[in-house]
């Protein structure tokens, strides 16, 4: 069997906040077919380590490569390649939820981008809402809204950061059933998450992430 | 804390004891000790809403750290600089009043005769548009929580809300109106007049606002706005040909007094009905209604403590999104860049109404020839385009605002943001090319340029109003992290202070050298420095990835040379 390749590789990553010191030290690599699990208290650094993953912060030390290039979030080979869900998501006021859609798959090269939309719509079961208005959504259909962002386009790696965030029981399920199917496609995962049922059916390893000790891997 | 809020908190009834010790009569049944009250059985009393607001009034003031007066001290300065500064200007005022007084040629007399009729039509639509936007009656998120599901009277609450909404907008229109009268250089008796106009109709048109927020109705207040706007447009048409001699223009003599003081009058008018109108039904008002036009306020002076006027923008989107909420979902079109081309064409067929003001601003710059103010002529004119352009840059001001939104697209930030800026650019030139003759001089009060010089400049201001616009949806909002500059009124990061400019930085510095007389080409060097600076091209970061990645590829290199090459010997 051929070995995997690395798609993410973190080297002794640190970053702080003035004198607080968030993350230490953080050493990470996920391989195709990986799915990684950041858990830990509220303010333990899984947000922190992910904005860092994907080149949203900087880190004050540490080197973080994405398939051997360095990260740097406007380099668009890294962009074509990671697709992410955290906070910062923003959307265009004026287009709807279908419109987001195609405009991404389209800018992406998908060929036959109205087909794509119309699987990932029904997928996110955001059909009757495809002419909505972004501003009009509930936060509920915002989270399926950002997910469906990540699972319209081609990518090697998902960054998410606590995906089950306003999501309903069955939206959770259907979540991870759907990253678990990435995930044996050969997709790389890395997530923060608090939920135990995502944690559990997704991750291939759990790394923990406490305040006061250094990060730890626990076998998935 | 203050003794106003000592003195509230004393007089405030304790609250019951919880009584433990089971009941004083042995012989009743025991009753377990009670933790909570529903209310009280007696009705309760009525409440007087003036009562209610004194008390709120007076908790504000026990907040309060500082007095008015140590207000004044500490901003002295900025006082004295306030009224330096108003002063010079209106001495600035009265210099101009007397000259445009003292003109005779047609330019003169047509600004002074249309000018305050355009100003009037403008201010009435702006005073409607600005108070059907808010309200214009609304209260704060706390007030409409705690206070408007209270068995109280609404409309007592609220009548000092309507009061002092009419008031702002009256006081503002008349300063602004017969400021503009002055200016075109009106005598005292129409000054006087027209400031009342302005003043009556303006609070005339707020009161009518609020009668039909009372009836949950825009779509009247909507019409007479696009009325209002028609209106002012046609008129400072019409200065402008009266100006450039296309048509002449005789009103029956007096009708400069006339005028304002019939308009004056029907405002009145006007305004003591819908006044009446609006305070008959103010209670009917819903608290969503009223809220919303108050987390707007509130959103907005968050936005205008950072001087962030891009945000007061992105609410104000945001909230005209929402109302519309529907769409009617067009597919997009071409791959790649091109689909971000494509989307930012399809939004102008689907939000046309930004085309009317673009429309309108081309009036402008033939405007300012009319009036001979030919030198500043593309300054004044790039400063207008800049605030008709903006909103044809909402895709670039999305994509530039936060990283979330650009990260998801596989190109470099230089060619998204490029992308979002070619079809401003295309309506910029646009612009230009319709004001070229502006700019030539075809006004008997202008300079005369010759063709190529007219249409060169035209250009100049197009492309700097066009970056002016870029520049001010892409300023990057203000850092508090980085060191802050001491000033009387506290630390202020130096970013603050050059938000107030931006935008109209790029069109000073890029219409410069064409004002000092300078040839345009320099602006166009200008205008490529500025354009290769917003565009992003010199991101820091994508800079350091590309040197390592280069790099890594000569270190790759190196190794591969490394190597030494095996060669086969040839057999013999």
């Amino acid at each position: 069997m051929a070995k995997r390749s690395t798609v993410l590789k973190v080297a002794g990553l640190s970053k702080s906040f003035g004198p607080v010191v968030i993350v230490e030290n953080f050493n990470l690599e996920v391989r195709e077919g990986e799915a990684i699990a950041l858990t830990g208290r509220n303010g333990a650094g899984k947000s922190t380590v992910l904005r860092c993953i994907i080149g949203a912060d900087q880190p004050n030390e540490g080197t973080v490569e994405v398939s051997g290039i360095r990260m740097s979030e406007t380099n668009p080979d890294i962009r074509r390649d990671v697709a992410t869900v955290i906070d910062d998501l923003d959307f265009f006021p004026d287009l709807s939820v279908v419109e987001h859609l195609d405009l991404l798959a389209r800018a992406h090269g998908i060929a036959d981008a109205e087909a794509a939309v119309d699987e990932v719509l029904h997928e996110v079961q955001l059909v009757p809402q495809s002419g909505q208005l972004p501003g009009t959504l509930s936060s509920g259909q915002r989270r399926r809204l950002a997910l469906a962002t990540a699972f319209i386009r081609p990518r090697k790696l998902l960054v998410l950061d606590e995906p089950e965030q306003r999501l309903d029981v069955e939206g959770v399920q259907w979540l991870a059933a759907r990253l678990a199917a990435e995930r044996n496609r050969g997709l790389a995962i890395v997530m923060a998450s608090h939920d135990p049922l995502l944690v559990q059916s997704v991750a291939t390893r759990i790394v923990r992430i406490g305040a006061d000790a250094p990060a730890t891997e626990v076998a998935g | 804390m203050s003794k106003k809020s000592r003195k509230l908190i004393r007089s405030t009834p304790a609250a019951p004891t919880v009584r433990a010790d089971g009941p004083s009569n042995p012989d009743s049944i025991p009753v377990p000790a009670q933790t909570f009250w529903f209310l009280p059985e007696a009705e309760p009393l009525a409440v007087n809403e003036r009562d209610l607001h004194d008390t709120m009034k007076q908790w504000r003031h026990g907040r309060a750290t500082r007095s008015i007066w140590d207000a004044i001290q500490n901003a002295y300065v900025a006082i004295f600089s306030v009224l330096m500064i108003g002063a010079m200007i209106t001495n600035l005022v009265l210099k101009a009043q007397s000259t445009m007084a003292g003109c005779s040629e047609l330019a003169c007399q047509s600004a002074r005769t249309l000018v305050p009729w355009a100003t009037w039509f403008a201010l009435l639509g702006l005073a409607l548009g600005i108070s059907r936007l808010f309200g214009p009656v609304l209260v704060s998120a706390a007030e409409g929580f705690w206070l408007m599901d209270a068995p109280i009277q609404r409309s007592r609450l609220l009548s000092g809300r309507l009061r002092m909404a009419v008031i702002s907008f009256g006081l503002g229109a008349a300063v602004l109106g017969g400021l503009t009268a002055t200016l075109s250089g009106s005598s005292g008796l129409e000054i006087g007049l027209w400031t009342l106009a302005d003043g009556l109709g303006a609070a005339a048109v707020t009161a009518f606002a609020a009668a039909e927020q009372t009836r949950e109705r825009s779509k009247l207040t909507r019409a007479l706005q696009t009325v209002l706007a028609t209106l002012a447009l046609a008129t400072l048409i019409l200065t402008v040909a009266v100006a450039s001699g296309w048509m002449t223009l005789s009103l029956p003599v007096g009708s400069s007094t006339v005028v304002p003081a019939a308009a004056a009058s029907i405002g009145l008018i006007l305004l003591i009905l819908e006044l009446l109108a609006a305070r008959r039904r103010l209670g009917l008002i819903r608290r969503a209604r009223l809220v919303s036009g108050g987390s707007l306020v509130a959103g907005m002076q968050g936005a205008m403590y950072a001087l962030d006027f891009g945000l007061i923008r992105d609410i104000v989107v945001e909230r005209a999104a929402v109302e519309r909420g529907f769409v009617k979902p067009t597919a997009g079109r071409g791959v790649g860049l091109q689909a971000l081309l494509w989307r930012d064409l399809q939004r102008l067929g689907r939000f046309p109404r930004p085309l009317v003001p673009l429309a309108a601003s081309v009036v402008a710059p033939y405007a300012l020839d009319a009036l001979g103010l030919t030198t500043i002529n593309p300054f004044v004119s790039g400063l207008i385009l800049v605030v008709v352009l903006v909103p044809f840059l909402s895709m670039l001001r999305v994509l530039s605002r936060t990283g979330g939104l650009a990260r998801m697209f596989p190109f470099r930030t230089s060619q998204v943001r490029t992308a979002a800026m070619v079809v401003p650019l295309f309506l910029a030139l646009v612009w230009q090319a319709a004001t070229i003759p502006a700019f030539i001089g075809i006004t008997s009060a202008g300079a005369e340029r010759s063709a190529l010089d007219g249409t060169a400049i035209a250009l100049v201001t197009g492309i700097a109003g066009w970056l002016g616009a870029v520049r001010w949806v892409t300023a990057k909002k203000v850092d508090f992290n980085t060191p802050m500059v001491a000033t009387e009124s506290g630390a202020v990061p130096p970013a603050l202070i050059f938000n107030l400019f931006r935008g109209i930085d790029m069109v000073a510095l890029i219409t410069a050298p064409v004002m000092l007389g300078g040839s345009p080409l320099y602006s166009f060097a200008l205008a490529g420095v500025a354009f290769v600076l917003l565009r992003g091209t010199f991101n820091s970061d994508e800079l350091k990835a590309q040197q390592e990645q280069l790099n890594r590829e000569k270190e790759a290199a190196k190794k591969a040379s490394g190597q030494k090459i095996q060669v086969q010997r040839p057999r013999r």
